[in-house]
């Protein structure tokens, strides 16, 4: 809405091979970084192992033959492996929920955490604690993905059908559940200590091993999320158009609902709430390739991985005797990508 | 914006009479809304004094409403005349203080951000003083009042690394808004690493300053805080004109004759200045600046900006979670800030539901 008349030249249209070619180029660049980062989260770490020592070790254990001796192999198919797959995983969920939570509600700085996923997520974590006495991430991941659920059910049936009210609702359930949070964190330090390492956001630990039991929600949500790109399109126009256009918006609403419900739950199970990626990513996606939510799409279920899987290579690398969480790398990213993308010199409306 | 059908009807019926008509329904129109705001004020104002005297009532010795009032304004025996002037008044005075100054702060930047979601929760600067209070706490080991100038320096030094961010030949809010939610997750993100790190007990400790509490403020605080906010608040009267069309959008501003740059830029100072200084000594007293603006928006429904309104439901709103808090209701004796959330969110949501169904009808 910002977007300044000086910004649209008058041959747009003739351009138009060149902005498809460049399209093409800037994600087949993406995945090639993808490739590239993927490879660093396998290779670097507190033991740096040389790529062809992965290879091998990728290779071997994708034919079935039992691990060797050698540490380095254990270590990349045992830890590095399960990781980066985590890293890949809630990067494109985030990154995927994060578009479509601003498509939907046409709000810029609308994210899955606005609309109350991350706020119902950790109220569950830290209720299963206190009540239920659960000790490990892997116990709670399922508490945190029914809450994350519970609570995006509550901001759509009350904020559905209208855009604005919808990102309002969300950050009003997210004041609702924060002092709940807050009281029992007070109350008792199992859950607090609990909490405070799960609220950082890391891709370390055993949570890999929950990806083999939420994986198919993230398939799931990315093939919906695939499938309302075209219908954001029209959503973007405002409500009025998509429904002349033939919309039935409401029921694009809950369908993008239950593909954010999914996607942003399983990541914040998996990794904690890392916020900023699903903010970030979508405007850096718009940056890049312009307004149309296939290719943001497109871009943005590449970008998401990018961008945590450096976060958690850099946070590993950075300090010489311990690690640095992947959520703070990446908000140390992501925060700086997001205000020069708002500093571009149009900041397209969503 | 809420209510533009409403709006427009009264206006649309007039268009095709006789210009008579169209001023009386502009009159009736600017009754209605004077005549709402003057209940919502009024009933503020009389549910601020009801709970201000049951705030000087309640406490380890219950104190009748009476002698209670009469000890506030300074008769009375000596111990009554202690708890009330000394532990009780202050205490409800700060609570209505700091709410109002949140409450006016939030309608401030979303007015003229014209996003109902800026607040300064969303948009990092409490995030700021929150970090800014914290690292002292953690990382440097302050304690006392140099915790709160930490708290005051980091809430300002975020609002004015996002201005400089944000400006570009002009300050759009859409930038503002962007560049703070920016902020706001950079210094939430380091305040959990922060917390991560720390030993237990200090960590929780910090977490209790970053809920915020008026518990603490009495005596020269107080008049530092209150003098402060009345220099604030002359400031607001004095843009307050502009915050209306505002609202419509920069060219419609642009064309009703306000400067738009200028008058943006003076409110956002102001209001920067609110939260910086209720912040500094109350600590980031979560969503009142988030949820009174839309209570008070809602209430009165006229599509304005709600000044006044947000003002008194933001102090309405603080110092019943004080009492709340203050007074074990949920069973433990909770700081301000844990609680506003509570007393505000479900009444808004609540709001949002039924406006809601009232608009499909």
């Amino acid at each position: 809405m910002l977007t300044s008349p000086t910004a649209a030249p008058a041959g747009e249209v003739t351009r138009t091979p060149d902005r498809a070619r460049r399209r093409t180029l800037v994600l087949l660049g993406l995945v090639a970084a993808l490739g590239a980062t993927a490879l660093a989260s396998l290779a670097l770490g507190v033991r740096d192992i040389h790529p062809a020592v992965v290879w091998d070790a990728l290779t071997g254990w994708a034919a079935g033959a039992p691990l060797p001796g050698d540490q380095d192999h254990r270590v990349v198919v045992e830890q590095r492996l399960p990781r980066t797959a985590v890293g890949i995983a809630a990067g494109a969920a985030l990154a995927l929920a994060g578009t479509l939570v601003q498509g939907v509600t046409r709000n810029p700085i609308a994210d899955p955490g606005l609309l109350g996923l991350n706020a119902g997520a950790s109220l569950a974590i830290v209720l299963s604690s206190v009540v239920f006495g659960v000790a490990s991430p892997l116990g709670f991941i399922w508490f945190a993905f029914a809450g994350a659920a519970a609570a995006a059910l509550l901001v759509f049936s009350i904020g559905a059908g209208r855009p604005v009210r919808l990102a309002l609702v969300g950050a009003t359930v997210t004041a609702l559940l924060t002092p709940l949070i807050t009281i029992t964190l007070i109350q008792s330090s199992t859950a607090f200590n609990l909490y405070r390492f799960w609220a950082v956001g890391s891709l370390a630990g055993v949570r890999s091993a929950a990806l083999a039991d939420l994986w198919p929600f993230i398939i799931l949500g990315a093939v919906l999320a695939a499938a309302m790109a075209h219908r954001m399109n029209m959503l973007a126009l405002g409500d009025d158009v998509a429904t002349a256009l033939g919309q039935r918006v409401g029921t694009t609403r809950v369908l993008s609902g239950v593909a954010i419900v999914m996607l942003s739950g399983t990541a914040t199970a998996l990794v904690g709430p890392i916020a900023l990626i699903g903010l970030a990513v979508p405007h850096a996606a718009r940056r890049l390739v312009g307004t149309d939510y296939r290719w943001i799409t497109a871009v943005a279920v590449v970008l998401g991985p990018v961008v945590l899987l450096v976060a958690d290579v850099i946070g590993r690398v950075a300090l010489p005797h311990s690690e640095l969480e992947a959520g703070v790398v990446a908000a140390a990213i992501g925060a700086p990508v997001l205000i020069a993308v708002a500093r571009g010199r149009s900041v397209a409306g969503v | 914006m809420t209510n533009s059908p409403a709006n427009a009807s009264p206006l649309t019926a007039g268009h095709d009479a006789i210009p008579g008509d169209l001023h009386l329904a502009v009159a009736h129109l600017r009754t209605t809304r004077r005549r709402r705001l003057g209940l919502v004020l009024g009933g503020c104002g009389a549910a601020l004094a009801a709970l201000g005297t049951l705030g000087l009532m309640l406490g380890d010795s219950t104190i009748a409403p009476g002698t209670a009032l009469l000890a506030a304004f300074g008769a009375g025996d000596g111990g009554d005349l202690f708890v009330v002037q000394q532990l009780r008044l202050p205490r409800v005075l700060a609570a209505i203080l700091v709410g109002a100054m949140f409450g006016l702060a939030g309608a401030l930047f979303q007015s003229t951000l014209r996003n109902p979601l800026a607040s300064p929760d969303i948009l990092g600067i409490a995030a700021g003083a929150s970090l800014g209070a914290v690292s002292g706490l953690l990382a440097f080991g302050l304690a006392g009042i140099a915790v709160a100038v930490s708290a005051f320096g980091g809430g300002l030094a975020v609002a004015l690394a996002i201005w400089f961010l944000a400006w570009r030949r002009g300050l759009h809010s859409i930038r503002f808004v962007l560049v703070g939610v920016g902020f706001a997750y950079l210094c939430q993100a380091f305040m959990t690493w922060l917390l991560a790190r720390a030993d237990e007990r200090e960590a929780a400790s910090a977490l209790l300053w970053t809920v915020g509490s008026v518990a603490d403020i009495r005596g020269e605080d107080l008049g530092i805080l209150a003098a402060g906010a009345a220099v604030l608040v002359l400031g607001v009267m004095a843009v307050a004109r502009t915050q209306g069309p505002l609202a419509l959008g920069d060219d419609n501003a642009r064309a009703l004759g306000v400067r738009v740059d200028a008058a943006r830029v003076t409110t956002l100072l102001l209001a920067v200045g609110l939260v910086a200084l209720a912040t500094s000594f109350a600590g980031p007293v979560a969503f009142v600046a988030l949820v009174a603006p839309a209570i008070a928006r809602r209430v009165l429904s006229d599509g304005g900006p709600a000044l006044l309104a947000s003002t008194a439901v933001g102090a309405l709103l603080t110092l019943t979670a004080d009492l709340i808090g203050n007074h074990h209701v949920f069973g433990v004796t909770a700081p301000v800030g844990i609680v506003t959330g509570l007393v505000g969110a479900p009444y808004l949501l609540w709001l949002l539901a039924t406006n809601e169904r009232k608009e499909r009808r």
